[in-house]
């Protein structure tokens, strides 16, 4: 029996499919009357399936090593499997890849141990590996990458929040120093009633009891400041965010790509080269062309 | 057809068949039997054992990028394997492999055949008389992506690990006897490294076979002692290739012969897409039908005439 046959018993058999890469819909090829009803039937039908037990002990028997064999040799171990894993479900059935890998290494390594032999590799031997330097660089800037990408938005996130509790004391703020002002109104207008009432004496003008406050109000600008904003941003903190952001992108694509300004730039004279009238770069592919022509 | 055989290789199958027979087995050694010395040496017998595995991995043509470098992967993980070149997809693949084989002086084959270009089929195969099993290989991811991180020796020897479900049936017992023998590196195999940095891991799930490497990392000072609690502290990095086999078919002989074993739980994938077709066909037909059967309702109930439908007929 070739190879070739498996195609053509495949459509003679009426097999189920429990293929990882399809969805799992089998339909018989017999029934070709029904509604395509989406069914899973075991194997039973497929009782025509070759087994032949005998035939594989036989083998196994002339293909496998000697029993005596030094586990050194073979280096395999056998480990339990917990439960059924759902072959969809990717990070069980990752995990449980890796636990059954994890427990495996643990025995070998028992077993190593106490073999004395040995099986870690010393810190200072260098060897070629099976993925290239480069490779691992390419893999080392992509995770750095994403770590940078998460560390942003963590930072974009907590700005958020601050600006939001920011807002939320500034306007704490302007409330109670309008409410101060409006004391310190109050105050004035009480005194002048005070002085009014006794009369206009001239007890003397340390008479005032009021508070001008910290002297706060004798700054310039009443004494508002807005943190955040340089004394020298005239554009008072309002500037484009955008036009911060796109300098990132700017700078990358001016590095990748040169930088840009208008065509035909280069060659005009500058102030340095007008005045330059020996120096500069001459011959090269020019004098070469000259040299072609004749 | 001249068929170079080395001289060792029949010596070396020969006495493989004999071995539940013969209680006195000459082993393998690199220089051929010494009978002689048997005697002397039956009690040290399994040290003269000496793994002469020898892997040629090949490929059809029309193969697609993912599967070679899957190939190409392979091949830098197994240091006792031999690369060929493509072999001409005709309806003599077996007898060409097998020739190609012997050539090689090989004792096992894995060979690639891509049909469609989509489809990749691996078979495993132990030569000359070996068995022979055909595999549907899915879900492939190669060494490059760059989501698989880790990194190990080339050429040092990996630990495999099993899952317990291939002690559960024969088809699975000869499935992991053929992997340990093809994916174990030979014990002082000249390309082989000496450290043990990462280990296989075969599972079956749902009746295929997943394979994933991992890379072992334990903090360390010795290179034979682990600090005590370290191996609490290990961890395993995955360095690729993934793939997970769905056995076809088991040959009693390589590249054909007798079927030992089927797969019943296996439908190929041209069936599939048969299938899905077929489904998609049967939409309009569905339509038409659905159409006709309220036809055909409608007519067999007829509706009352509605009371209220002359109501704003003499309204104009």
């Amino acid at each position: 029996m070739s190879f070739e046959d498996d195609f053509v018993e495949d459509d003679e058999m009426n097999m189920i499919d429990d293929e990882v890469a399809s969805d799992s819909e089998a339909e018989s090829l017999s029934d070709s009357d029904s509604d395509n009803e989406i069914t899973e039937k075991l194997a039973e039908p497929t009782k025509t399936a070759v087994y032949n037990r005998d035939g594989l002990l036989d083998k196994l028997q002339d293909i496998s090593w000697p029993e005596d064999v030094d586990w050194t040799h073979k280096l395999t171990v056998d480990i339990e499997q917990g439960q059924a894993v759902d072959v969809n479900d990717d990070l069980a059935r990752e995990m449980a890849f890796y636990t059954q890998a994890l427990e495996g290494t643990r025995q070998a390594f028992g077993k190593l141990q106490e073999m004395g032999l040995p099986f870690l590799r010393p810190s200072d031997y260098y060897a070629e590996m099976v993925k290239s330097d480069t490779h691992m660089e390419k893999v080392k800037s992509k995770l750095l990458y994403e770590k940078k990408q998460m560390e942003e938005t963590e930072e974009r996130r907590k700005a958020r929040d601050n600006k939001k509790m920011a807002k939320e004391v500034q306007s704490q703020k302007m409330k109670e120093r309008a409410k101060q002002k409006k004391d310190e109104i109050e105050s004035v207008k009480k005194w002048r009633k005070q002085r009014q009432q006794s009369g206009f004496s001239e007890k003397g003008a340390g008479d005032l009891d009021l508070e001008f406050g910290n002297g706060k109000s004798f700054q310039r600008g009443g004494g508002k400041k807005r943190p955040g904003v340089s004394p020298g941003d005239r554009s008072g903190g309002k500037g484009k965010p955008t036009s911060r952001m796109n300098n990132k992108k700017r700078e990358f694509r001016d590095s990748k790509f040169g930088h840009g300004g208008r065509k035909g730039l280069s060659k005009q004279n500058t102030a340095e080269t007008t005045n330059d009238f020996k120096g500069g770069f001459r011959g090269g592919k020019a004098g070469g062309n000259k040299r072609q022509k004749k | 057809m001249g068929k170079k055989r080395k001289h060792s290789e029949t010596e070396a199958a020969a006495p493989v068949k004999n071995d539940d027979s013969a209680p006195e087995r000459p082993k393998r050694t690199l220089l051929g039997w010494k009978d002689k010395k048997e005697d002397a040496e039956e009690t040290k017998a399994a040290s003269v054992f000496r793994n002469k595995e020898k892997v040629l991995v090949t490929c059809s043509r029309r193969i697609s990028f993912r599967y070679r470098h899957l190939m190409l992967n392979i091949v830098s993980l197994l240091p006792h394997c031999k690369k060929d070149s493509k072999v001409e997809a005709k309806s003599s693949k077996g007898e060409t492999l097998n020739e190609l084989v012997e050539l090689k002086g090989s004792s096992s084959c894995l060979f690639f055949e891509c049909r469609k270009h989509k489809d990749l089929y691996m078979w495993m195969v132990k030569s000359p008389s070996g068995p022979s099993v055909k595999f549907l290989v899915n879900a492939v991811h190669t060494m490059e992506e760059l989501k698989l991180t880790g990194n190990h020796l080339k050429g040092s020897r990996p630990l495999l690990t099993f899952s317990s479900n291939f002690d559960k049936d024969v088809h699975w017992k000869l499935l992991k006897e053929m992997l340990t023998q093809v994916f174990g590196i030979p014990k002082e195999h000249r390309k082989s490294k000496p450290y043990h940095d990462h280990v296989f891991a075969f599972s079956i799930v749902d009746d295929h076979i997943w394979f994933r490497n991992y890379q072992i990392s334990v903090p360390h000072n010795e290179a034979d002692k682990v600090a005590r609690g370290g191996l609490d502290k290990m961890t395993l990095v995955e360095v690729g290739p993934r793939f997970c086999l769905n056995p076809i078919k088991i040959f009693g002989s390589s590249f054909g012969g007798p079927t030992l074993y089927e797969n019943p739980f296996y439908v190929s994938p041209n069936q599939i897409r048969a299938l899905e077709k077929r489904n998609k066909a049967g939409k309009f037909a569905k339509k038409i039908k659905a159409k006709t059967r309220r036809k055909m309702h409608e007519l067999s109930n007829p509706l009352e005439p509605d009371e209220f439908v002359d109501m704003w007929k003499d309204d104009e």
